[in-house]
C-alpha cells in the first residue's frame, strides 16, 4: 500500500510540472481503427494540457503545441488511449485499438439501451467476455463469483452441471423459493428454471438455465444491481438484472477467424482431515461404562450390529479382520479412499468463430463444444453451441438485427446429494479406514453388484444379506446408504436439453430524431431426462425408472418509439413502449417400479407404470416509458415507468406501476479550474421500485380440484394447491429501493472510486407462510412480510504501474445488511428449509437479518451451567434457538492483472466473511466416530471429561457433575452431542480463496508475420487453486447442497474440486 | 411519408397498446385446463378410506406406519422387537434423529390429506355447499371415518386442534387452537351418533357404492362402523368419565355393533399403478429392498402367544403360526423359514443391542437364525389394511359387561367370541391363515374367561393380540387398561426414566409455530405425560 502512495505522489508530481507553455510546434497525422480505415471523432490531446482537437472524418487532425510538450494522447470510447512521443516528428500516426477494459464508458442498460456511464444514476458493473473464456466454468454464473460487489455468488456443491445461486444484494424476499436476478440475453429474457434441488431427503441438483450459454459468445455482461437500473423490467426486475451481449460480426476485410481451445483437469481438494487410527467395529458390553470396542469375529455380528459405516472398533493392529464380504484383512488404515474413488475429471472446450462483413451486411457465426467428465467416475456434462448474429442496413433508416443461438446440452450422472440414498459421495465418506474402497466393486462386469457365484466361490467372498449376483453389493445392514459404485455405475440421472434462443430486432429512423423499434424474441426449451434406481439397489429392489420431458417456452413482444433531439445544450432522450409476455411449460413424465424381465432397465419393461402431466401458462403485458434530460453532458435527469398486467393474479387487482427517478452530475465537467489529477468525478442519485410476482405460479390463486392416482380404478380427488392454500388476494411484492454513489477517477484515470450507498425495502412481500397443519395446509401465500437490506459497495480501481510493465488493481467490496421486519401476522418466524439431520432449520425471524440458522442446543441450567444426563451425555430441551446466520457479512475480490512485453498475468481473490454454516457432514461424521474428536474418550486416547450439572432426581433441581467417560460413555456422547448440541456443529463460513489465475503469453506479431495467425496466445489458467483460508474442519466452507433461500447448510455434497489447465487462442 | 403522419403513426402505435394490454386473453391464461372448479366428491371419498389405511393418498403410504405405527407403537406395546436399524424410538425411549419424525408424522400427515378431504365432502354435502343435501350416505360415512381418525389423533397427542381446525380454505383459520381431549371426545360421540343415524338405505346412492371400497356401499354395515366405534371411544373414556361412556356403549349397542368378521373394515390395496399411493405401507416398510426395518417379534409377545408352558404346543394360542411366519431368512428375493417348528418359536427381548443380545445368548448372536418374524404372508405389498374388526368389539362389550357398562351383559360369551372371531379374521391376508372352530374351543378350554387370571386382564390381553398391526390402537388400550401386564426396559440415556411412553410429542413447527400452542396444548410436552382418558389433564 504504500509503494502505491508512493508510485501516485511521483505521478502527480509529472503532472503538475509539466504544465508549462513554451513556443509552439504543428504535428498532424492520421488515426486509423484496427482495420485501417481512418477513425473520425477521436480526441487528440497534447498531454499536460487543456488543448486538443478531433479527428476529421478522414481520420486525419492537426494539432499546435508548445515546444515543452512532446506527449499527445490519443482516446475513443471503447479504445484503448494511447499516447505518442512526438520527438521531433511533425507526423504521428496512430492506430487505436479496441479496449475491452474501456467498454465501460458505455454500458448496455435496461431494455439493450445502452447509455454512457456519466448518465448512469445507480449502479451498473459491465464485465467484459474475456473474464468467461480463460479460467472457465461451465455455468456463467459462476465466473460472476468475487468480481462484482454486491453480487454473491455460491457455486453448489453438486457437480459439474449443477446450479448457481446468484445474489445481488441481499435477498429481497423470504416468499419465493429463489432469489435470482432475472438473465436477459440480447435483449430477450432467458428463462433460468432450476429444474429440482435436493432437499432434506436427497435428490440431484437438475440445474438451471444461465447453464446453456457458452462463455465463448460473450461480449459483455452487464449487472443492473439497483431497483433504478432495473426498473424499466418491472415486475422481473426485483432481484436485479443480468444482461449477456453476445458477440456480433462487424464490418472488415475477409474473414475474421477466431479459435479457441480450453483443456482443464478437475481434481478433487480434499479438505476432510478424519481419523486413520480406528476402523470399522462398535462398542459391545451390557452397560455403556463396561463397553469396550471390538472388531466384527464374524459377518453375523457385522450385520446384526448395523456395523460397516462407523469407525467405532479399536485401534488398528493389522490382525485379520471379516470385512463385509466376508472376506478377512488386516485390520489397517488403508489409505485414502476418495483418491480411489473419485476420479480426474477433465473438460475440453473449442470453439471457432467466423465473423465478416461490410458497412451493411455483418455476421458472426461460431460454433463451440464443451466436453467434460466431472470427478465422480461415470458422470460428465458436455454442451455444444451454435449462434449466428447478423446485421443489416437497408438503407439509411431501416436496420435489422438478428441472432440465433442453440445449445445441446447433455448432463450424464447427476450426482444426490444431501441425505443418503444413492449418494455416491455419501458413501465415501462413511467407508471405515480399514476398508479399500476398491473392494466394494463386486462383479468387475456391473460395478458394485453382487459378484457373479463363481466369483464369489475363488474369492471366498459371503454375501450375508441373500443378494443374488447382479443385486446392488452392499457393506452393512442399511439398505439407505449404497456402495459408492453401483451409485456411479449402475443409477442414472441423464438429460439432454435442446435449446434456441432467437430474437429479431427491426429499427427504423423515422426522423432524425424519432425511431421506432419492434423486438421479437424466443426462448424455447425441451430437456428430456432418464432416472434409473436400478434394480437390485438397497432400499429399492425393484428399481424404479422415470423417463420425462420438460418443455418451456417462452416469447416477447416488444415496441417502442424513442426520441432524441438536442435542443441547445439540452438534450432530451425518450421512448415508450410496451412489451407482451407470454411463457408456457409442459411437463410430461413416465414411471414404473419393477421390471419384468429381470435387469433390463427400460419403461417399456416396468410392470408398475403411471404418467404424469403438468402445464403452466402465464402472461404479461407491460407499457414503460422513459425520459432522460441532460444539460451540458453533465446533468442528467432521468424518469422511467412501467406498468405490469399479469395473468396470475386477479382480474380485479392485477396490475402494478413501478416508477424510477435520478439524477446524476458530473462535477469534474462542469466546472472549470478544478486541479487537472481529478480526472472524473461524478455523484448520483436515485430511487426506484420494482417487483415481482414469480413465486404466484399460474392457476395458483384459486382453489381448484385435480385428479389423483386411481385406486383399484377408481378415480381419486385432490386439491390442485396441494398443501398451499391459494390466496385470490395476492399481488406482486414491491421492493422499492434508494442509491446514492460517488464515482471519481484521479490521476489520469490511474485511480478510481465508485461507491454506492443503497437501502432497499421489500414491501408485501409475498410469502409462503408455513401455517399449522391443523389448518388443512401447510403453508399459504400471504403479501405481509417486509424485509429490508442496505449497504455499500465499494469498487476501488488503480493502475500502480503503467509502462512496460502494466498493473492494474480492482478491488470489490460489499456489505449488505438485512433485517427481516415483519412475517405474517402473530407469526415471528418463517419456517425454512432443514437438512436430514432434522435437528437444525433455516428461519427467518423479525428483528434478525434473513435466514438464520437455528436448532437445537445443549441444555443449559438456570445458571448457564451445560446439563448432561447420568451418563454424561448431553441433554437438550428440544427448543429451536439461534445458532448463526446463514448469508455472509462481507463479500469482495481482488482481481490483479500483470502484462509485461508478452507475457500476463490475472489473478482473484474473493473472499466471504462472516455467516456460518451449519455442517450435517461433521455430524454424521462425528456420530459415525470418523472425526478426529471423537478419538477423545477411547481407550488409550486422550480422556473424555464433561464438566456441567445434572438433574440425578429429576426434579428440576441440578447438581454439579463432572465425569470422565469410559469408552463406551464417550461413544455416547458423541453420538448425542450430534442429536442434541447442533452449537457444537456451525462454523464460521468466512473464507478467501485463490479463486482464479491466468498466465498467459502472446507470441509477437514479428513472430507471426509469416504465419496465417493474427494473433496466437497461450494460457496456463485455473480456477478454485487453493482455498487461502476458512474455518470449517473437514468441508470447504461454500459447501450448501442446494441454492433455495435456505443457505447455510452442509450435508453431504460433492466434494469441493480446483481445475487448472490451458487456453489457446489464435485469431486468423 | 410526411413527418406529422410519421408522429401520428407513432402515437396510434402507441395508443394500440395503451388499450390492448389488460385483456380477457391475459385473464384466461389462468384459466388451468387440467382441473375442475366442481368435483364429484365420491372421488375424494376414495382416497381417504385409502389414507385412513396408510396415509396413501398424501404420496407417501410407509411415513406415519413406519415412523410411528411401527417405530414407536409397535415396539412400546411390546409386539416387536428391535436390537438395531431403522426406526424404533419406542424400543429403548431414547430419543435421537428419528424421533423426531415418529412424534410428528400423524400430526404432519393425517391434516392435510385424508381429514382435509373429508373436511372438503363435509363442507360441500353441507348448507352452502355446491351439493348441499345431497350424498346423505357419502357425507355420513365421511363423518364416520373423520371421527376414526381424529380419535387416532387425539390419542397419540392430547389436546389436538380441533373445532378451528381445517378451516384455512373457509375461515381463514391459519393457527387454530388447541381443544381438550374430553371436548374433542364429547363432540367425536356426537358426531358418531348423528351420522350413524342419518346412514340410510332408503338414502339414494349418488356413487357411494362405487367411491366406497371398503363396504362397497353396504349401508347397514356403516351404522355397524360408527356404532363400533362409538363403543371404542366408550370404553376408552370409561375410567375418567363412566357416565359418557354409559350412554355411549348403551347407545352403541342400541344402534348395532358389528356382529362378525363379514363386518370387518378392510381397506383394499393395490401394487400399482403406483408404489407410494396404491400400496401397504406397513407391507413397504418391512420389506427387504424397500423399508428393510427389522421385522422380529418380541420375546414378550411370543412368549404370550406359546402360552403358560412353553415347552408344550397344546397350550399355544392358534395365533403364534399365524402371526409368527417362523425363524426365517427374508432376502429380497426370498423367503425361507429356517425353522418353523412352534415349540422352537423365540421372539427378541426388547431393549437390547447387538452387543446386549450377544452377553445374553453367550455368544454372537444371529439374530436371523435366532428370532421368530412376522409372517411374510401378512405383509405382501398389496395386502388389505385393517382399521377395526369384529373381536374387538366383542371384547370391548365383554369388559362393558365385566364392568357394567352401558346396561352389557353376558360378559363370558362376549370374550368367546371376540377371541374366536380374532384368531378367524386373518383370512384376507392369505386364505391359509384359518383357524378351525375346534381350535377356538380347545384354546377357550384351556383359558377359561377369568380362569388363569382376572378376566379383565385376559380381555386386555386379547386386545392387545387382537391389535397386531394396528399397533396405535393397541398401544392406545393398553394405556387405558393397563392390560397386558408389561414389563418396561430400562436403557441407558433412555429419556422416560424407564417408563413405556404414554404419548407422542407435538411436532417442532406446532410448539414454535402455532401462537396458540402455548395455551391449549398438553403439558409438558413429553412422553411420560399421561392423558385425560389415561388419569392425565383434561
Amino acid at each position: 500500500m504504500k509503494q502505491r502512495y508512493q508510485i501516485l505522489t511521483v505521478l502527480l508530481f509529472f503532472v503538475l510540472t509539466s504544465v508549462t507553455a513554451l513556443a509552439q510546434k504543428t504535428v498532424s497525422g492520421t488515426v486509423s481503427d484496427p482495420e485501417g480505415k481512418g477513425m473520425p471523432g477521436v480526441n487528440v490531446i497534447v498531454k499536460g494540457t487543456s488543448s486538443g482537437t478531433t479527428t476529421d472524418t478522414n481520420g486525419l487532425y492537426n494539432i499546435s503545441m508548445s515546444e515543452g510538450s512532446n506527449t499527445l494522447v490519443f482516446s475513443f470510447i471503447g479504445y484503448s488511449t494511447q499516447e505518442a512521443e512526438v520527438g521531433t516528428r511533425t507526423t504521428v500516426d496512430i492506430a487505436m485499438t479496441e479496449d475491452v477494459s474501456q467498454l465501460n464508458e458505455v454500458v448496455v442498460t435496461a431494455l439493450g439501451i445502452e447509455r454512457n456511464t456519466k448518465a448512469l444514476q445507480s449502479s451498473v458493473t459491465q464485465i467484459s467476455g474475456d473474464n468467461f473464456t480463460q479460467a472457465r466454468e461451465n455455468n456463467l454464473a459462476n465466473a460472476l463469483a468475487g468480481r462484482v460487489a454486491g453480487v454473491s455468488v455460491n457455486k453448489i456443491a453438486s457437480g459439474p452441471a449443477g446450479s448457481t445461486r446468484v445474489v445481488i444484494r441481499g435477498a429481497k424476499t423470504l416468499g419465493s423459493t429463489f432469489n435470482q436476478p432475472l438473465y436477459v440475453v440480447d435483449g430477450i429474457p432467458m428463462d433460468n428454471t432450476n429444474f429440482g434441488q435436493s432437499g432434506v431427503w436427497g435428490g440431484a441438483d437438475q440445474g438451471d438455465g444461465v447453464n446453456s450459454i457458452s462463455p465463448d459468445d460473450i461480449q459483455s455482461t452487464t449487472v443492473l444491481k439497483g431497483a433504478t437500473a432495473a426498473a424499466l423490467y418491472g415486475s422481473r426486475a426485483a432481484n436485479g438484472v443480468i444482461l449477456v451481449t453476445t458477440k456480433k460480426g462487424s464490418s472488415r476485410k475477409g474473414l475474421g477467424i477466431e479459435f479457441n481451445s480450453n483443456f482443464v483437469f478437475e481434481k478433487i481438494n480434499d479438505v476432510t482431515d478424519f481419523q486413520h487410527s480406528n476402523g470399522n467395529g462398535g462398542l459391545v458390553g451390557p452397560t455403556l461404562d463396561t463397553q469396550v470396542a471390538k472388531t466384527p469375529d464374524n459377518l453375523t455380528e457385522h450385520w446384526g450390529n448395523w456395523w460397516g459405516l462407523q469407525g467405532w472398533g479399536p485401534k488398528f493392529d493389522g490382525s485379520s479382520v471379516v470385512q463385509f464380504d466376508g472376506v478377512s484383512r488386516p485390520y489397517s488404515y488403508k489409505g485414502d479412499n476418495f483418491s480411489r474413488f473419485f476420479e480426474t475429471g477433465t473438460s475440453f472446450t473449442n470453439s471457432l468463430a467466423f465473423t465478416g462483413g461490410s458497412e451493411t451486411q455483418n455476421f458472426r457465426f461460431s460454433i463451440s463444444n464443451l466436453n467434460s467428465k466431472g470427478i465422480i467416475p461415470n458422470s460428465g456434462f458436455d454442451r455444444l453451441n451454435l449462434s449466428l448474429a447478423t446485421n443489416s442496413k437497408f438503407g439509411k433508416k431501416l436496420t435489422l438485427t438478428a441472432k440465433v443461438m442453440y445449445s445441446h446440452e447433455d448432463a450424464k450422472n447427476r450426482p444426490n446429494v444431501s441425505d443418503s440414498p444413492g449418494n455416491a459421495s455419501l458413501a465415501v465418506y462413511y467407508t471405515p479406514g480399514d476398508v479399500d474402497i476398491n473392494d466394494l466393486k463386486g462383479d468387475p462386469n456391473k460395478l458394485g453388484g453382487v459378484p457373479s457365484l463363481q466369483d464369489q466361490q475363488d474369492n471366498g467372498i459371503t454375501i450375508f444379506d441373500g443378494k443374488s449376483p447382479g443385486e446392488e453389493m452392499q457393506v452393512s445392514n442399511n439398505l439407505w446408504t449404497q456402495n459408492p459404485w453401483w451409485v456411479a455405475y449402475q443409477f442414472r440421472n441423464d438429460d439432454v436439453r435442446d435449446r434456441v434462443i432467437a430474437s429479431g430486432q427491426l429499427r427504423y429512423d423515422i426522423t432524425d430524431f424519432l425511431y421506432a423499434q419492434v423486438k421479437g424474441g424466443m426462448d424455447q426449451y425441451t430437456k428430456k431426462g432418464t432416472q434409473l434406481t436400478p434394480e437390485g439397489t438397497g432400499y429399492q429392489r425393484g428399481g424404479n425408472m422415470t423417463e420425462y420431458e420438460n418443455r418451456s417456452q417462452e416469447i416477447n413482444l416488444e415496441y417502442i418509439v424513442g426520441f432524441n433531439k438536442t435542443f441547445g445544450e439540452i438534450n432530451v432522450n425518450a421512448f415508450v413502449g410496451g412489451n407482451q409476455m407470454r411463457a408456457k411449460g409442459e411437463y410430461l413424465a413416465a414411471n414404473g417400479n419393477g421390471f419384468n424381465v429381470p435387469f433390463f432397465a427400460a419403461i417399456n419393461n416396468a410392470a408398475q407404470r403411471n404418467f404424469s402431466y403438468g402445464i403452466s401458462e402465464t402472461g404479461i403485458n407491460s407499457l414503460f416509458g422513459s425520459a432522460e434530460v441532460s444539460y451540458k453532458n453533465y446533468v442528467y435527469l432521468t424518469a422511467t415507468a412501467r406498468k405490469d398486467w399479469f395473468s396470475v393474479l386477479n382480474p380485479n387487482a392485477n396490475n402494478i406501476i413501478y416508477p424510477s427517478v435520478g439524477a446524476s452530475f458530473v462535477f469534474s465537467d462542469a466546472f472549470t479550474g478544478l486541479p487537472s489529477w481529478l480526472s472524473f468525478g461524478k455523484v448520483r442519485a436515485s430511487w426506484g421500485q420494482v417487483g415481482n410476482a414469480s413465486s404466484v405460479g399460474a392457476y395458483s390463486i384459486n382453489n381448484t380440484y385435480s385428479l389423483g392416482t386411481a385406486h383399484l380404478d377408481r378415480p381419486t380427488a385432490n386439491f390442485s394447491s396441494g398443501g398451499n392454500l391459494p390466496n385470490p388476494n395476492l399481488k406482486p411484492f414491491t421492493s422499492t429501493e434508494l442509491e446514492f454513489g460517488f464515482d471519481v477517477r484521479l490521476f489520469d484515470n490511474r485511480l478510481g472510486l465508485d461507491l454506492a450507498y443503497y437501502d432497499q425495502a421489500t414491501t408485501d412481500d409475498i410469502l409462503n407462510a408455513n401455517i399449522s397443519r391443523a389448518s388443512g395446509y401447510t403453508s399459504t401465500s400471504v403479501n405481509l412480510g417486509e424485509i429490508t437490506n442496505n449497504g455499500i459497495e465499494v469498487l476501488l480501481t488503480g493502475t500502480p504501474i503503467r509502462g512496460a510493465i502494466t498493473w492494474d488493481v480492482s478491488l470489490n467490496f460489499a456489505k449488505n445488511n438485512s433485517n427481516v421486519k415483519a412475517l405474517i401476522e402473530g407469526q415471528d418466524r418463517l419456517a425454512g428449509d432443514e437438512p436430514r439431520t432434522r435437528t437444525v432449520r433455516i428461519q427467518h425471524i423479525v428483528g434478525y437479518p434473513y435466514g438464520m440458522i437455528t436448532g437445537l442446543k445443549q441444555m443449559t441450567s438456570p445458571d448457564g451451567q451445560l446439563v448432561f444426563n447420568a451418563d454424561g451425555a448431553p441433554l437438550t430441551d428440544g427448543k429451536y434457538q439461534i445458532l448463526g446466520k446463514g448469508v455472509p457479512d462481507f463479500t469482495g475480490g481482488i482481481t490483479n492483472t500483470l502484462s509485461f512485453k508478452q507475457f500476463s498475468l490475472a489473478f482473484l481473490v474473493d473472499f466471504r466473511s462472516g455467516g456460518e454454516i451449519y455442517s450435517g457432514t461433521n455430524v454424521r461424521m462425528t456420530q459415525a466416530g470418523f472425526t478426529k474428536q471423537t478419538l477423545q474418550g477411547r481407550e488409550g486416547e486422550a480422556p473424555l471429561i464433561v464438566t456441567g450439572v445434572t438433574d440425578s432426581n429429576d426434579d428440576g433441581t441440578y447438581e454439579p457433575f463432572t465425569k470422565t467417560l469410559t469408552p463406551g460413555e464417550a461413544a455416547n456422547y458423541w453420538g448425542n452431542l450430534g442429536d442434541r448440541a447442533q452449537e457444537n456443529f456451525i462454523y464460521d463460513a468466512s473464507f478467501i480463496k485463490l479463486r482464479s489465475l491466468t498466465f498467459g503469453y502472446s507470441l509477437p506479431k514479428s513472430l507471426l508475420s509469416k504465419t496465417p495467425f493474427q494473433t496466437l496466445s497461450l494460457s496456463f489458467v485455473g480456477r478454485n487453486l487453493a482455498i487461502l483460508f476458512k474455518n470449517t474442519p473437514n468441508i470447504d466452507p461454500e459447501s450448501n447442497y442446494a441454492s433455495g433461500n435456505s443457505q447455510g447448510l452442509d450435508y453431504f455434497g460433492v466434494p469441493p474440486t480446483r481445475t487448472y489447465g490451458f487456453n489457446l487462442r489464435a485469431t486468423f | 411519408m410526411k413527418l406529422i403522419n410519421k408522429l401520428l403513426l407513432s402515437a396510434l402505435l402507441s395508443g394500440v397498446l395503451v388499450t390492448s394490454c389488460d385483456t380477457d386473453s391475459l385473464h384466461d391464461m389462468n384459466i388451468n385446463p387440467q382441473a375442475v372448479s366442481e368435483v364429484n366428491l365420491n372421488f375424494f371419498f376414495t382416497g381417504c378410506e385409502l389414507g385412513a389405511a396408510s396415509g396413501g393418498d398424501a404420496g407417501d403410504n410407509r411415513y406415519i406406519d413406519w415412523r410411528t405405527n411401527i417405530g414407536m407403537c409397535s415396539y412400546a406395546i411390546q409386539q416387536l422387537a428391535n436390537a438395531g436399524g431403522g426406526i424404533a424410538p419406542g424400543e429403548k425411549y431414547v430419543s435421537d434423529g428419528s424421533t423426531f419424525e415418529s412424534n410428528d408424522a400423524p400430526f404432519e400427515f393425517m391434516y392435510g390429506t385424508e381429514l382435509k378431504h373429508l373436511a372438503e365432502i363435509i363442507k360441500q354435502t353441507g348448507p352452502g355447499g355446491y351439493d348441499e343435501g345431497n350424498k346423505v350416505n357419502l357425507r355420513s360415512a365421511s363423518r364416520i371415518l373423520r371421527a376414526f381418525l381424529f380419535q387416532r389423533l387425539t390419542d397419540y397427542y392430547g389436546s389436538i386442534p380441533y373445532f378451528e381446525a381445517l378451516q384455512a380454505n373457509s375461515g381463514g383459520t391459519f393457527f387454530p387452537a388447541y381443544d381438550k381431549q374430553k371436548d374433542v371426545y364429547a363432540d367425536l360421540f356426537r358426531e358418531l351418533d348423528e351420522a350413524s343415524a342419518a346412514l340410510s338405505a332408503s338414502n339414494p346412492d349418488d356413487g357411494f357404492a362405487t367411491a366406497d371400497i371398503i363396504y362397497n356401499g353396504d349401508i347397514a354395515k356403516w351404522k355397524k362402523f360408527g356404532y363400533s366405534l362409538m363403543l371404542r371411544m366408550a370404553m376408552r373414556v370409561s375410567n375418567v368419565d363412566p357416565a359418557s361412556a354409559a350412554t355411549n356403549v348403551g347407545k352403541a349397542v342400541t344402534g348395532g355393533v358389528f356382529t362378525s368378521n363379514a363386518d370387518n373394515v378392510w381397506v383394499p390395496m393395490a401394487i400399482g399403478p403406483s408404489e407410494w399411493n396404491n400400496q401397504n405401507g406397513i407391507s413397504r416398510a418391512f420389506y427387504p429392498g424397500d423399508g428393510g426395518q427389522p421385522s422380529f417379534l418380541s420375546k414378550t409377545f411370543v412368549d404370550w402367544l406359546k402360552g403358560t408352558n412353553l415347552a408344550d404346543v397344546s397350550d399355544d394360542d392358534p395365533r403364534l403360526m399365524i402371526i409368527s411366519g417362523g425363524i426365517a431368512e427374508w432376502s429380497p428375493t426370498t423367503w425361507t423359514v429356517t425353522n418353523g417348528n412352534p415349540l422352537e418359536q423365540k421372539g427378541m427381548p426388547n431393549g437390547h443391542t447387538q452387543s446386549t443380545l450377544d452377553i445374553l445368548e453367550g455368544t454372537t448372536v444371529d439374530q436371523v437364525a435366532t428370532y421368530s418374524r412376522m409372517n411374510f404372508l401378512m405383509l405382501q405389498d398389496d395386502e388389505p389394511y385393517m382399521l377395526m374388526n369384529y373381536g374387538e368389539v366383542e371384547l370391548m362389550l365383554a369388559e362393558a359387561a365385566e364392568r357394567g357398562i352401558g346396561g352389557v351383559s353376558g360378559a363370558q360369551a362376549h370374550y368367546n367370541a371376540g377371541v374366536k372371531a380374532s384368531m378367524q379374521m386373518y383370512t384376507p391376508y392369505d386364505a391359509s391363515l384359518t383357524v378351525s372352530d375346534a381350535a377356538v374351543t380347545s384354546y377357550l378350554a384351556t383359558y377359561p374367561y377369568g380362569g388363569p387370571k382376572p378376566a379383565l386382564e385376559m380381555i386386555g390381553e386379547q386386545y392387545w393380540v387382537n391389535h397386531f398391526l394396528n399397533w396405535w390402537e393397541a398401544w392406545s388400550n393398553w394405556r387405558r387398561a393397563d392390560f397386558p401386564t408389561l414389563t418396561p426396559v430400562n436403557f441407558p440415556g433412555n429419556s422416560t426414566g424407564g417408563t413405556i411412553p404414554v404419548r407422542l410429542n407435538y411436532p417442532n413447527a406446532e410448539v414454535g409455530g402455532n401462537p396458540n400452542f402455548e395455551a391449549g396444548s398438553t403439558k409438558p410436552n413429553v412422553w411420560t405425560t399421561k392423558l385425560w382418558w389415561d388419569g392425565g389433564p383434561e
